[in-house]
């Protein structure tokens, strides 16, 4: 997800072609082409532009609805859901396309570092420094930590056991350590309705953690930790554009 | 008009037509799915499709003026061939201009949105996230992997939704 300016102008884009596997885009105001997966023009008016990451998420809707209605003046907010386009059903909306996809052959491979080209994997880039997370081993064993270029980061699977938010364990200049509250129970209540209100993580200096990253009590109460921004992709495809990777391995 | 000068000219015609095909061939082969393309590879896709509407007319004029002052002397097959030429020059010139994937993938023209409590969505359903001051947006993901590109705006701001 990008902010769609560049070089001080609004843009518009449209999908324009298929590139080892992402896709490219290009803009109706100057037909320049772009690469989808890392936001840079690369041919046209504005090649060598880059485009500024919009910071998003990967939620469960019910995750997504408890959260946006949380708290906060909630009156004065607006939450809406992008509605399916007239003309397109369940045929182009395909819920399964994801294991319809896995069957595809991929146009790269990297073996070597212990994964399959199609595992799925949370690609943290920071510092010069990228390091590849696998899911399954990221929703098995969370909170997962680790230090990249030196920023203690923390890897979260929330309350619906599907939704992971990445975390720079940091608070008032010292370095936290985050772990599960085994009083809370099982963090997923089986029906997946989002934030179950039990769900929290502690840490070593007497905080509770939300999944949004804020305090909900403690010396840091109110605060929140600084959010880090990953690619969810498969791992041929991140190692595709992050040559120098390395693979979480604790 | 003697039969050698003839037959350059068929030449140059039958030339004509096969550079108007490649000029949409070409790109069309190295940007298909499932296919590695090197940097270099694209780089030349992409090179040949900036130039190929105003080239593919270009090499259309050419096949007609041609196939317009042979044709008087042709022979039938020499005449199929000619024809053969104008439809492939002509076919080139028309599906250069057209872009194909969002035929399969159609866009986005105009989103509707509707209130979290209004969407028939799953709680399983996953959806991707995003939050501008007081506006906060979700795009269920199984829409936004067959249309994969949504401009948007929210509290103001220019986004474009990438899946």
């Amino acid at each position: 997800m990008w902010k769609r300016t560049a070089r001080g102008r609004e843009l518009h884009f449209y999908l324009a072609g298929i590139n080892n596997q992402n896709f490219l885009m290009r803009d109706r105001e100057t037909g320049s082409w772009w690469q989808q997966v890392t936001g840079r023009a690369i041919a046209g008016e504005l090649a060598g532009s880059a485009l500024e990451l919009m910071p998003n998420d990967e939620l469960t809707f019910g995750l997504w609805k408890s959260e946006a209605s949380q708290g906060h003046g909630q009156g004065q907010r607006r939450f809406l859901v992008l509605a399916p386009v007239p003309g397109h059903g369940d045929k182009d909306y395909d819920k399964k396309w994801e294991e319809e996809v896995a069957k595809y052959p991929v146009p790269l491979t990297f073996p070597g570092q212990g994964l399959n080209d199609r595992d799925v994997i949370l690609g943290v880039a920071m510092g010069g420094q990228a390091r590849a997370f696998p899911l399954a081993r990221v929703r098995g064993a969370s909170p997962v930590e680790d230090k990249i270029a030196g920023v203690p980061v923390v890897l979260v699977t929330g309350p619906d056991g599907e939704s992971v938010r990445v975390f720079r364990s940091q608070w008032n200049g010292l370095d936290i350590e985050l772990y599960r509250d085994t009083q809370s129970g099982r963090q997923s209540d089986g029906k997946g309705d989002g934030q179950s209100p039990e769900w929290q993580l502690l840490d070593s200096q007497g905080n509770t953690w939300n999944f949004a990253g804020c305090a909900t009590s403690g010396p840091a109460l109110g605060q929140c930790l600084g959010r880090i921004n990953f690619l969810k992709d498969y791992w041929f495809d991140w190692k595709n554009y992050n040559p120098q990777t390395t693979v979480y391995s604790h | 008009m003697n039969r050698s000068e003839n037959r350059w000219l068929w030449l140059l015609l039958g030339l004509l037509a096969v550079f108007s095909l490649s000029l949409f061939l070409i790109p069309a082969f190295v940007i298909r799915p499932f296919r590695h393309q090197s940097e270099r590879a694209l780089g030349l896709a992409i090179a040949v499709k900036r130039i190929a509407p105003a080239l593919t007319v270009a090499a259309l004029v050419g096949v007609v003026a041609l196939g317009a002052r042979l044709w008087r002397n042709s022979s039938r097959w020499v005449r199929t061939g000619i024809a053969t030429a104008l439809v492939l020059s002509a076919a080139s010139a028309v599906m250069v201009r057209q872009n194909y994937f969002e035929w399969m993938f159609n866009p986005i023209t105009a989103a509707g949105f509707v209130s979290a409590d209004d969407a028939h969505l799953d709680d399983k359903e996953m959806v991707m996230a995003v939050r501008i001051g007081q506006e906060a947006r979700a795009y269920p993901i199984v829409q936004m992997a067959y249309h994969h590109i949504l401009n948007d705006r929210v509290a103001d701001v220019p986004i474009v939704v990438t899946y």
